[in-house]
């Protein structure tokens, strides 16, 4: 039987018992994983299979998942005083499913060999250091959806993770880690890995920190993809307009005309690349704030309304969760006439920020910022000494006013379910300090 | 009770065939899960159910283990893990055992899960006052666990438990509980309404304060910096695990033991989730190190270590060690004592959450609020605040250890991403002068 007609039997099951809101998600995924920490290492083959319902009424209903293929004579939970509203079937625009959906997963031998190979660069580019943990994780996954509102939807996803911690040459020496995401395992890179840990590394044990200083700051992906999605609440859901709100000057501005930021669950080649969210609703492109005016929140179709329009942008992470709304691949539009080399060469005097060593804080009701960093000082456009134990502080309002260029090195970073991304910009207003 | 009918004899051939050195080791871990949740109200869709089952071969050969899960339960899944973590071809097919029926025969209810929103907001007005709606959210988890190994099969053992979490304005309160009883209900709404309280309250001056924790909190600390400081894989990267052994690293008032046979009641287990009977585990004596806590595979590289505390996420994670229920021997000190001690100090009752960097030894943990001791006992109400030391700092700091033990559940861990709840028995205790940050 095929894998709809499961489906349908279990929305004609439902239906038959009055429910008129039904929904049945079905997963099927599989993926490849080596774990390697110390010299225990761990592969993993996983197959997992569940599939997931949502009924009820205006006035009641219930959630149920079960490991398995769907059934429509599962033991359903009595329904509870809270109603349900599903959404309608749209329109899907053309969609050409990405050229790697079907490549086979990484081999056992292929990811072991990429690991060690990291650890081997790694070694080479920091002789002593090592990499204390790995974890690399190859999957592909096919889900399908129908719904009694006529919604048919099906997507098959490719996704590859690789978290890796690396200590500089004394044991007890600070350790970093990082977490990386592409479509399939094959594109990591070791020697690009090995460097970005090599660097960092080296920041941490050998920068030096400014007590405080000011200047212009180049900020690379890695210190704003973290900032971008601290402020998620300016970007999400139906309160951050008003959030935002408070951000934006007189002459209607958020952000300086360098600040474009966009949502697009149709990102060529992003890791969530999808024709449809986890309802079953078109993804398409929408522009948050656009040169530095605010344009609308990412909201789904449930929280749209007056000038909001719904982006598609909800996740369902599994078989066992329910759809929420969240960023897919949300980024800083970059610019593709503007090198970082011609940034950096035009920086006089100031700071190159690679990195963020922690969390980023919001402060003081939504107003300023601080974030541990760690990067370089940078005087007549070259570098003159590493700086790290820095936050780069300030408000949110300088930051987004005070962003001078955008370069073209888009870059994500997997962030909170979602991918966030950005070139490197140029930014003044903002402090370095030693303490928040 | 799930996997009783499956037939462990044909299991551990099928496995032996794979564990075919002397050394190897292979064994077939089956679960069911069930969670019941009530969301906090206004949410969608109202009660929520989570049924899972499934199965994991694993084979663990010179060090190396191969892991294969699936979701659901079957003779072709099982047949298909089997042939994924073999290291060669079988000569002949693998025979097919007899797994029983993977069905879900109950009812998915839970009546107590379902009053008890009702009952919460009562016991709030009772003896709160009238302070509003505050939205929680409850769940049942039942968890039934067998495995069966190439040499020795465990019975199948049983969790059933409850959480309840709640979220306010700026902060955040949650707890595990083996009922959901009237007594219970009044401890979550008495923490509730001080966490809540705490928000408005002054908090405490930065500097060295003498600390009374209460029984939760000793739970979690315990927890941070025993239990994960005494994890073999947390140690092996200092070194080998057994090196551990013999050290002081607490005060000699803390003897601590891991022991799952005597947990609160629904959650006690015989055996761990490698099959292995487990034990009543000394982590410390008189704060010398006495056994790390070990899994098979961890065990099978010293004759000092001892396997019986390996667990396992679900079936897709391997099993690692980590503990289930610790308990501090209680010390002479009645509470009255401890605060009369400490006067002027800080009356900390519960921590919000606690994190040990395994690099540094750096142990940090964040509460949600606290009391200043005053005349003895606990009075006004501070805001929340944390402890940031070094991990053999902080537990040589400890100069008291009250006489009345509380059990409960300490809270969920999640070391390396994989939740899993954990419990405790331990009485108050006291922290000699350590610094407090608001």
């Amino acid at each position: 039987m095929k894998q709809l007609d499961l489906l349908l039997d279990v929305l004609d099951a439902l239906g038959r018992q009055s429910w008129r809101e039904v929904e049945v998600f079905h997963k099927r995924g599989r993926s490849r994983t080596l774990r390697l920490e110390g010299d225990r290492p761990v592969t993993s083959f996983r197959q997992e299979e569940g599939w997931a319902v949502r009924a009820g009424d205006s006035r009641r209903s219930f959630f149920y998942t079960a490991s398995g293929k769907p059934r429509p004579d599962s033991q359903w939970p009595e329904a509870d005083g809270r109603g349900l509203r599903l959404p309608s079937a749209r329109p899907i625009p053309n969609w050409a499913p990405p050229m790697d959906s079907n490549a086979p997963l990484l081999s056992e031998t292929e990811a072991s060999h990429l690991l060690r190979a990291i650890g081997a660069a790694l070694a080479d580019e920091l002789p002593g250091s090592r990499l204390i943990r790995a974890y690399l994780e190859d999957g592909s996954s096919d889900q399908l959806l129908a719904s009694s509102r006529e919604v048919r939807a099906e997507v098959q996803q490719r996704a590859a993770s690789l978290f890796v911690e690396a200590q500089a040459t004394r044991r007890d020496g600070p350790s970093i880690s990082m977490l990386l995401a592409e479509r399939e395992a094959r594109r990591f890179t070791p020697t690009s890995v090995a460097r970005q840990l090599a660097d960092r590394l080296l920041l941490l044990s050998r920068g030096s920190s400014p007590s405080k200083d000011r200047g212009q700051l180049l900020l690379s992906y890695g210190v704003m993809s973290p900032l971008i999605h601290a402020l998620s609440p300016l970007w999400l859901g139906p309160e951050a307009a008003t959030r935002a709100r408070r951000l934006i000057d007189r002459q209607g501005r958020l952000a300086s005309r360098h600040f474009s930021l966009v949502d697009d669950g149709r990102f060529p080649g992003g890791v969530l690349e999808a024709p449809v969210d986890g309802e079953g609703q078109p993804t398409r492109k929408i522009t948050l704030v656009e040169e530095g005016v605010y344009r609308q929140p990412l909201v789904s179709w449930r929280q749209a309304g007056g000038d909001m329009k719904p982006s598609g942008c909800s996740r369902r992470f599994g078989w066992r969760d329910l759809p929420s709304a969240g960023p897919t691949h949300l980024y800083l539009n970059p610019n593709p006439n503007v090198s970082v080399g011609e940034l950096l060469g035009g920086l006089s005097r100031g700071y190159y920020l690679l990195s963020t060593h922690g969390s980023v804080k919001i402060e003081d009701g939504f107003r300023r910022f601080a974030v541990p960093v760690s990067g370089f000082a940078i005087d007549g456009g070259r570098p003159t000494g590493s700086v790290t134990g820095v936050w780069l502080t300030g408000s949110i309002s300088t930051f987004f006013k005070g962003i001078l260029a955008a370069a073209r090195d888009l870059t994500f970073m997997p962030l909170g379910g979602g991918m966030i991304g950005s070139p490197t910009v140029l930014v003044k207003g903002l402090e370095l300090r030693q303490r928040s | 009770m799930p996997f009783s009918d499956i037939d462990a004899a044909a299991i551990s051939r099928a496995l032996s065939q794979i564990a075919d050195r002397p050394d190897d080791l292979a064994d077939a871990y089956f679960e069911r899960l069930e969670e019941i949740e009530l969301p906090p109200e206004g949410s969608e869709p109202g009660i929520r159910v989570r049924r899972e089952s499934g199965l994991a071969i694993r084979l663990l050969r010179d060090g190396h283990t191969w892991l294969a899960g699936r979701d659901g339960i079957d003779n072709e899944r099982f047949a298909e893990a089997l042939r994924r973590v073999a290291r060669a071809l079988p000569s002949a097919p693998y025979p097919v055992p007899d797994l029983g029926r993977d069905v879900w025969l109950e009812p998915a209810s839970a009546p107590e899960v379902q009053e008890l929103p009702a009952l919460f907001q009562k016991a709030l007005r009772s003896y709160h006052g009238d302070i509003g709606t505050i939205p929680i959210t409850v769940r049942r988890h039942r968890k039934w666990v067998r495995v069966v190994g190439s040499h020795l099969a465990s019975s199948t053992e049983h969790e059933q438990f409850y959480s309840v979490a709640a979220r306010m304005d700026g902060a955040r309160y949650g707890g595990l509980f083996e009922t959901l009883d009237a007594t219970t209900i009044e401890q979550i709404a008495s923490s509730v309404v001080r966490i809540r309280a705490a928000r408005e309250a002054e908090v405490p001056e930065s500097g060295p304060h003498s600390c009374v924790l209460g029984p939760s909190a000793t739970a979690i600390l315990l927890h941070e910096a025993v239990a994960h400081a005494l994890e073999a894989d947390i140690l092996a990267r200092g070194g080998h695990p057994e090196a551990a052994i013999g050290v002081q690293m607490a005060s000699p008032l803390l003897s601590v033991f891991d022991d799952p046979t005597n947990g609160p009641k629904p959650v006690r287990r015989k055996a761990d989730d490698e099959g292995h009977p487990t034990s009543r585990r000394c982590l410390l004596r008189r704060g010398v190190v006495e056994q790390p806590i070990c899994d098979a595979a961890w065990a099978r590289r010293s004759d000092l270590l001892l396997a019986g505390a390996g667990r396992r996420g679900d079936r897709h994670d391997a099993p690692g060690p980590r503990s289930s229920h610790l308990e501090l021997i209680p010390g002479d000190e009645t509470t009255a004592d401890l605060l009369a001690e400490a006067e002027g100090g800080l009356y900390l009752p519960e921590v919000e959450s606690g994190h040990l960097d395994p690099m540094t030894g750096e142990l940090t943990l964040h509460f949600p609020y606290g009391r200043r001791i005053q005349d003895g006992t606990p009075g006004a109400s501070v805001g929340p605040c944390a402890i940031h030391c070094h991990v053999t700092d902080l537990l040589t700091r400890v100069e008291a250890v009250g006489r009345e033990s509380r059990s409960g559940g300490a809270g969920w861990c999640a070391k390396s991403g994989i939740l899993m709840p954990v419990w405790a028995t331990a009485p108050h205790i006291r922290l000699a002068e350590v610094e407090v940050y608001p």
